[in-house]
């Protein structure tokens, strides 16, 4: 749950962007202030598990957690929401590194603990916006904070027994304290994917949503897909022991899936999902087989899973916080750009000029009320004419009027998926430096 | 199944993806360019009074804008209503004085593109330029918006018959 927390609202961000009337930058950082406090949380909470107990410091997580999800789910403002989300990533990150202290008791062994754990979040991060986008759709996007609530609660409810055996026998022997340090290479290369597998998440829902003009139940149907492939993704992973080869293919296929969303032929949602299975499918080889790699052979286990954490949240940051600028310009310039091809389509129609005119006028007028946003242009075309041959026309321009705005929004993304697809292909280096150097 | 072959199989599902979208034309997916008004638009034969119009009305705004440095398609925008226009001139920093000199032009420019392309006669041009010289403002505007009337106009005010100007059209 923690760990799909980070994508989770992602779906949400364009309802949240509207009820809060703010900005896309603004309202990054809903994702970003979450991120950030976890990319920076994560060690230090591994450091309090190891101290209190990690039945304790996961029972405190989850039930901050669950507190900070209340207090996002009945903000009202922009600024107290990206409060209540730092304080949620605080609560999390002890949630996250405690448990993977308690999983060896549940799945067997320590290298069984990390797949699990590891397997757990690549799983969360594919599943969060879809699940994200259903409940923004059904009930509200406050719903998807709240519904945290009794969630974290009945997950904690076991985990108190496991607490309270850790105040009645004592900490842990100093000895065990003692932690390697993390693993590099395989933790820059988290880094680098998470900021392309970031990428594609945020920009996909919002190409969907901003751009195609999709609902948010049907966007997260849409991008239900990279789950669904991340599952599968997960079987393959189980096929292949090397994982030096299993990160290196993810990297590859998550690159591969961002630079076909930055080449699609049309805006069709078919056509988004070979790249979706793609990226999904990557995430799942390349997020487990770098966890695992992180963790492998290293103790204290809560210690490096803190280190897999903070580098895979600032990945997350760095993505959406060198993208965002990018593909706002983009979309700025790309909505320019199609509104002048599509008075262009209306100027040379064959159409009357006073209604050549008076359709510039209503387009113009839409253009304004929609001020840097992708506009709907159905509306300034409305009433059709009476006559049923200057109907026709006027609707094949609303048509081809509509074709270069679907053309801009989706052009505007093509740079952000483009150097999405870089940081992906950029994290072969450190994974192809990490088997000599570090295992 | 073997880490190289898995390595193997990622990078071929890759490029079969990115080389299936690009040649689909995933690389020129966006707005089409709006042409640079100072270029001249090729004139199609005219066989109505309206598509002389619309011809005229589209040289028009190339004309004016070529002159004031902008696209055809942003002068199109402001000059449907006096909002637009307001914001278009505060946008490009452009006074009513710039925009009507510039907007003659562009008349001027019409007429001439009609009567190179032999869709307007000499006989119909000449006293039609005199009489854009001077023409102010909101009647130039007009005049872009309705080049029909603007035409048909002047068949009456030179006192030449109805159907004069479609008898000039090829």
């Amino acid at each position: 749950m923690v760990l799909s927390d980070s994508s989770i609202v992602v779906l949400a961000l364009p309802e949240i962007y509207r009820e809060l009337d703010t900005s896309v930058s603004g309202v990054t950082w809903v994702l970003v202030s979450f991120n950030l406090v976890m990319a920076l949380a994560a060690v230090p909470a591994a450091l309090l598990a190891r101290r209190v107990g990690p039945g304790r410091a996961a029972a405190v997580g989850l039930a901050v957690f669950a507190g900070a999800g209340l207090a996002c789910g009945l903000s009202d403002t922009l600024s107290t929401l990206i409060l209540a989300r730092c304080v949620q990533a605080i609560g999390g990150a002890a949630a996250v590194t405690a448990s993977l202290e308690l999983l060896p008791a549940t799945v067997g062994s320590e290298q069984r603990a990390a797949t699990v754990w590891a397997a757990a979040g690549a799983t969360g991060a594919a599943l969060g916006p879809a699940l994200g986008g259903i409940l923004t759709q059904l009930v509200s996007w406050q719903s998807i904070f709240l519904l945290q609530v009794p969630v974290a609660l009945a997950a904690a409810v076991p985990i108190l027994a496991v607490a309270k055996h850790e105040a009645a026998t004592g900490v842990i022997e100093p000895e065990l304290r003692r932690t390697g340090r993390p693993h590099m290479w395989a933790n820059l290369a988290l880094a680098m994917v998470s900021a392309a597998i970031a990428a594609a998440l945020f920009l996909l829902v919002l190409l969907l949503i901003e751009g195609w003009r999709l609902s948010p139940i049907t966007a997260a149907l849409v991008v239900s897909v990279m789950p669904l492939a991340a599952v599968a993704g997960a079987r393959l992973a189980e096929t292949v022991e090397d994982a030096r080869s299993r990160a290196a293919a993810g990297a590859i296929l998550v690159s591969g899936g961002l630079a076909g969303l930055a080449f699609l032929p049309k805006a069709t949602i078919a056509l988004t999902i070979p790249p979706q299975i793609l990226v999904g499918v990557g995430l799942a080889l390349v997020l487990s087989a770098l966890t695992e790699t992180a963790l492998g052979g290293r103790a204290p286990q809560a210690i490096h899973g803190g280190w897999t954490i903070s580098a895979r949240h600032a990945g997350v940051v760095i993505g959406l916080l060198v993208l965002t600028p990018i593909f706002t310009h983009e979309i700025d310039q790309q909505r320019h750009d199609a509104i002048d091809a599509g008075t262009a389509v209306i100027l040379d129609s064959p159409v009357n000029p006073l209604l050549k005119i008076e359709l510039a006028e209503r387009v113009s007028e839409r253009l304004e009320e929609q001020r840097g946003k992708v506009p709907t242009i159905g509306p300034a075309f409305e009433p059709l004419p009476e006559d049923p041959g200057a109907r026709a026309e006027v609707q094949q321009l609303q048509s081809e009027l509509q074709d270069q705005l679907d053309r801009g929004a989706t052009h505007a993304f093509s740079t952000s998926f483009i150097l999405a697809a870089l940081l992906g292909l950029i994290a072969l280096f450190p994974i192809a430096l990490s088997k000599e150097v570090e295992l | 199944m073997r880490g190289r072959a898995l390595v193997i199989g990622a990078i071929v599902a890759s490029l079969v993806l990115v080389g299936a979208y690009l040649a689909a034309g995933g690389s020129s997916y966006e707005p089409e360019k709006v042409q640079n008004p100072c270029k001249p638009r090729p004139w199609s034969n005219p066989h109505s009074l309206g598509e002389l119009a619309n011809q005229f009305t589209t040289s028009a705004l190339d004309g004016a804008a070529c002159e004031l440095g902008v696209t055809r398609e942003a002068l199109a925008r402001a000059l449907a209503s006096p909002q637009a226009r307001r914001r278009f001139a505060e946008k490009y920093g452009i006074d009513d004085e710039k925009l009507a000199q510039a907007i003659r032009a562009g008349l001027l420019r019409a007429v001439d593109d009609a009567e190179e392309a032999g869709a307007l006669s000499p006989i119909l041009a000449g006293p039609l330029r005199e009489a854009l010289k001077n023409i102010p403002l909101e009647e130039a505007i007009e005049l872009v918006q309705d080049a029909k009337s603007l035409l048909g106009n002047l068949q009456g005010f030179l006192g030449l018959g109805s159907g004069l100007i479609e008898r000039f059209l090829p």
